[in-house]
């Protein structure tokens, strides 16, 4: 599969390797890996699920460190300060991601998963599955982006600054969205519950990425820090993300065995979601003129989610077994395949906006 | 090798030293996968071996062979100790 190629954009076998190409394969082994572990070896899933302090699942917590950490400790948060550069793309990306994904996202959830879905799907078990795509709603991408931005040919400096400030505004706005749309779904979750997966999640993977950026940086240097350490550690995202899946599934047998056909359900609130918000920055991006190496990753960044943030808010407010940690997960298993679509519309319809020296201030 | 520097960034790169390295770091997608983004640091590279030089209006600049051909410039922004160098024009990299 390439992008086109009258666009010039790399293809799609020079931007992405072969796991990351194929990760909704191994999404798919990782549910039957952990539906198998469940079901043949429970002792496994019962005896981790014993280690909790404060009711926090320690191997589930390391497992969520190893996922999100290494995404924080490449961000560099005085990239934000470059925010005057592009302010159009950066209005539209920020407007879209904060104040219309979260709210469209439970629309489209609501309406699909608690009417159009109501007669294949229990309704607490629809709450549940709302929640998790509130929480999908609320996390737009914040490391994947730089791969959707490098195949659109996207502008790398805004890349930059466009992820410094969503992740920047994600810390304050996470948390007071999800207990707002959780509550007009009637959803209860106390708000310590929420401080205290936000501190757990956000917090602490957020200040010790800064730190161990700052230290080694000041210590190695930014060339070392970036090419020896980040090396190493980058890599850790997705295999702890298939190893969650896989003790998640270990959890979640039961549900899957009964309602194999909710996985195909929850996708499509979620597609149709990723596709509206994708046109939606990317339509408002060509009215206002903005180039395409700003307009693609402007759009790429709302449409995409930060998945591990809404994997491990959920395991974390409403449990492994949960619908909302299932929900959460149908993300990832579509998240692939829909954001390659997406980079071949983009590259197909670069010629519909300005080029970067022709849109300059 | 053609690569602008603005005339803060010249100031800045002087009074760290009169070094600049402009090279590629790489980011890490959350799903796998990898890009790499030009950035500049006043310091001296790891392996002055491993890029080209040039001496540019009394600044010694180290650019990564993959970014020889771009057409860079380099700019400052931020105040402060938040000061920093960026760089702009180049596409992002595998």
């Amino acid at each position: 599969m390439t992008t086109s190629k009258d666009s010039q954009a790399p293809s799609v076998a020079e931007g992405m390797g072969r796991f990351e190409r194929y990760l909704s394969l191994w999404v798919a082994l990782a549910i039957v890996a952990g539906v198998l572990l469940g079901q043949f070896a429970p002792a496994v899933p019962e005896t981790l699920s014993r280690f909790e302090v404060a009711q926090v699942s320690i191997p589930v917590a390391i497992l969520i460190w190893a996922m999100i950490f290494p995404m924080m400790a490449q961000i560099d948060f005085s990239a934000v300060l470059g925010v005057r550069r592009q302010p159009k793309g950066l209005v539209i990306t920020t407007t879209v991601n904060w104040l219309i994904k979260p709210f469209t996202m439970f629309a489209i959830a609501w309406f699909f998963l608690m009417v159009v879905f109501r007669p294949f799907i229990p309704e607490p078990l629809a709450s549940q599955y709302l929640a998790g795509a509130i929480l999908l709603g609320a996390a737009p991408c914040t490391a994947m982006v730089f791969v959707w931005s490098y195949l659109t040919r996207g502008d790398a400096a805004y890349t930059l600054v466009q992820v410094s400030l969503n992740d920047l505004i994600m810390l304050f706005a996470f948390a007071p969205i999800v207990v707002l749309l959780l509550g007009i779904s009637n959803i209860q979750v106390p708000w310590d519950t929420v401080a205290l997966s936000v501190f757990l999640y956000i917090v602490i993977p957020l200040a010790a990425g800064y730190l161990t950026r700052r230290t080694l940086i000041a210590r190695h240097g930014a060339e070392w820090y970036d090419n020896v350490f980040m090396k190493k550690v980058g890599p850790i995202t997705p295999i702890g993300l298939i190893i969650t899946l896989v003790l998640l599934f270990a959890f979640q047998g039961d549900v899957i065995l009964a309602n194999p056909l909710h996985i195909v359900l929850i996708a499509i609130p979620l597609i149709i979601q990723t596709v509206l918000i994708f046109f939606i920055a990317y339509g408002w991006a060509k009215a206002w003129k903005v180039p395409h190496n700003v307009a693609a990753p402007g759009a790429m960044i709302g449409a995409s989610n930060f998945f591990e943030l809404a994997v491990a808010a959920a395991i974390a407010l409403f449990g492994l077994q949960s619908g909302a940690a299932l929900a959460t997960v149908v993300g990832v298993l579509v998240e692939v395949p829909l954001m390659l679509a997406l980079v071949r519309i983009a590259n197909k319809t670069r010629h519909h906006f300005p080029a970067a020296a022709e849109a300059a201030p | 090798m053609a690569i602008a520097i603005s005339r803060r960034a010249r100031e800045f790169i002087q009074r760290k030293g009169g070094v600049v390295t402009v090279r590629l770091a790489p980011r890490h997608g959350c799903c796998g996968g990898m890009a790499s983004l030009a950035v500049a640091d006043a310091v001296e590279p790891d392996d002055p071996a491993g890029y080209r030089h040039l001496e540019r209006e009394g600044i010694r600049v180290y650019l990564a062979p993959e970014l020889v051909d771009e057409g860079l410039s380099v700019d400052l922004e931020g105040w402060g100790i938040f000061r920093h160098l960026y760089v702009d024009g180049a596409p992002l990299k595998r």
